[in-house]
């Protein structure tokens, strides 16, 4: 199982699309730092547009945490859909360059070698986070220095700088297993579907569906609060001014889980399946 | 009479409610103030922790304020100088005495005759024996009105311990999809509600006070 896993890191590490996929988040990361320093001093009039006729204010609101929430808000679609890219891509590789035909002419258990890419794909987003968390809070405090957090959700919502801090940490580790539960889905589309292009649409598709149907009110019911769909959220709690920690950790257990669901039926599948 | 017309630098064509003059006179030998703030909001679309900032104030100047946080300060309420009112030429009116916030109080109307007045109106209430304001009611031109209530640890004080601000605010508008997830159910809320009124609560401490001699 360990040499699975590592053979399965040194195949996405070895694959150029991986590295293009970093590139293309740390661009877009830099695209947002970018407009924040041309544009952001617009963005946060027009936010403040009406209080502006009653207020004076002191301090600036365009400062590295503003920029850090900004750079979170690529969990809605962008990093997601990166991930989704990759992490389907290291089998719809295996399935394209026939090596997979060759690895199972091996001694290797099937379910054995699906769980080691599931546990490299989990490994794997939860090192991009990291590496998205570590690079915008390096750049935006370094370019933008620290300040208050002004969000707009149910109002507006201010935090002190290291209220801010503390909140933005905490919901890149709730958006870390949105992401996971994202990269797990797409992996799990790729046993079904094989071929690449096609498990790209269908991941694209079902990262869309997910985006429409988390804005959809299904009504107060269980299956409003229990819908994977309804999870993809949890990050943006902690911009509530009273963070509701009990149905954070709710959806976290519930994101955990719908992971390990669709991890199970994957590898399930995956057994069950012919390989060709 | 002449004397506190030529202090404040106006020649008026009717004349100027005598204690008003007073007050005036008496708050215009504060040479500089500085005194650390602390502000609390409660407008009912805007979460903000208590905040901090240092107030500083020199005659003839306007009223400067630092802080290391971002503060949101409003721009009626802190003129205790009463410049801004009485900065251009303004008859007043004595509308007798009332009771506020438990004193019984002078009410004068100050009405400007200078076009150039961002105010069309304005209302305050006057302790006459302790020669300081306790409340004031401002109807600006442009941005609405502000009620603003001042209070006082000790009886000798001319610059109050406590200030309360009252306004009205509209709601705001946010462009869509902006700054976090956009939900119907809120914006149907906040379109519902129009405008509301805000407060805005100051408590001031350590005053450092610079008089004439």
């Amino acid at each position: 199982m360990y040499a699975l896993i590592k053979a399965e890191i040194f195949k996405l590490f070895r694959q150029g699309k991986t590295y293009y996929a970093i590139g293309a988040l740390f661009s877009i990361e830099a695209i947002i730092l970018l407009s924040a320093y041309f544009q952001g001093t617009n963005i946060i009039d027009l936010l403040l547009e009406n209080l502006k006729q009653r207020f004076y204010f002191e301090g600036t609101l365009l400062n590295g945490n503003l920029l850090v929430y900004l750079i979170l808000n690529t969990l809605w679609f962008h990093l997601p859909l990166i991930l989704m890219i990759v992490v389907s891509g290291m089998l719809t590789a295996e399935y394209k360059d026939r090596t997979l035909q060759t690895i199972m002419l091996q001694p290797v258990s099937k379910w054995k070698f699906i769980l080691s890419k599931y546990i490299v794909a989990i490994v794997f987003t939860l090192l991009v986070v990291l590496a998205l968390a570590l690079s915008s809070f390096g750049l935006s405090y370094f370019f933008f220095g620290k300040g208050d957090l002004v969000v707009y959700l149910n109002g507006l919502n201010f935090f002190d700088a290291s209220d801010a801090y503390y909140r933005l940490r905490w919901s890149f580790v709730s958006g870390a297993l949105s992401m996971v539960f994202f990269s797990v889905a797409s992996l799990t589309i790729a046993i079904l579907f094989k071929e690449a292009a096609k498990t790209w649409i269908v991941s694209a598709f079902f990262l869309i569906l997910s985006n429409i149907l988390l804005k959809v009110d299904f009504g107060d019911n269980w299956f409003n609060a229990l819908f994977f769909a309804k999870l993809n959220d949890t990050w943006q709690y902690f911009f509530y001014y009273q963070i509701n920690w009990e149905q954070i950790h709710f959806n976290s257990l519930l994101s955990i889980g719908y992971s390990l669901l669709f991890m199970g039926a994957g590898i399930y599948w995956f057994h069950r399946k012919d390989i060709g | 009479m002449l004397f506190s017309q030529v202090l404040l630098g106006n020649v008026f064509a009717q004349p100027v409610d005598p204690d008003l003059l007073k007050l005036k006179s008496r708050l215009d030998s504060i040479q500089s103030f500085t005194t650390q703030l602390t502000l609390s909001v409660d407008i009912s679309f805007i979460n903000m922790p208590v905040k901090k900032a240092q107030m500083m104030y020199t005659k003839g100047q306007k009223v400067k304020f630092s802080s290391g946080d971002f503060v949101m300060l409003p721009k009626r309420g802190l003129d205790f100088s009463l410049n801004s009112l009485l900065e251009y030429d303004f008859i007043t009116v004595d509308r007798g005495m009332e009771m506020q916030d438990g004193k019984n109080c002078k009410v004068i109307n100050i009405i400007p005759t200078d076009k150039r007045a961002d105010f069309s109106i304005a209302t305050v209430w006057m302790d006459t024996r302790l020669r300081r304001l306790v409340a004031s009611e401002i109807n600006t031109k442009k941005d609405g009105s502000y009620t603003v209530h001042f209070q006082y640890n000790q009886d000798q004080k001319v610059l109050p311990d406590k200030v309360t601000v009252n306004f009205e605010i509209e709601k705001i508008r946010i462009p869509i999809n902006f700054m976090g997830k956009d939900t119907d159910i809120d914006r149907k809320k906040m379109r519902a509600a129009g405008s509301k009124t805000g407060a805005i609560y100051l408590t001031m401490s350590n005053y450092q006070i610079k008089t004439l001699l």
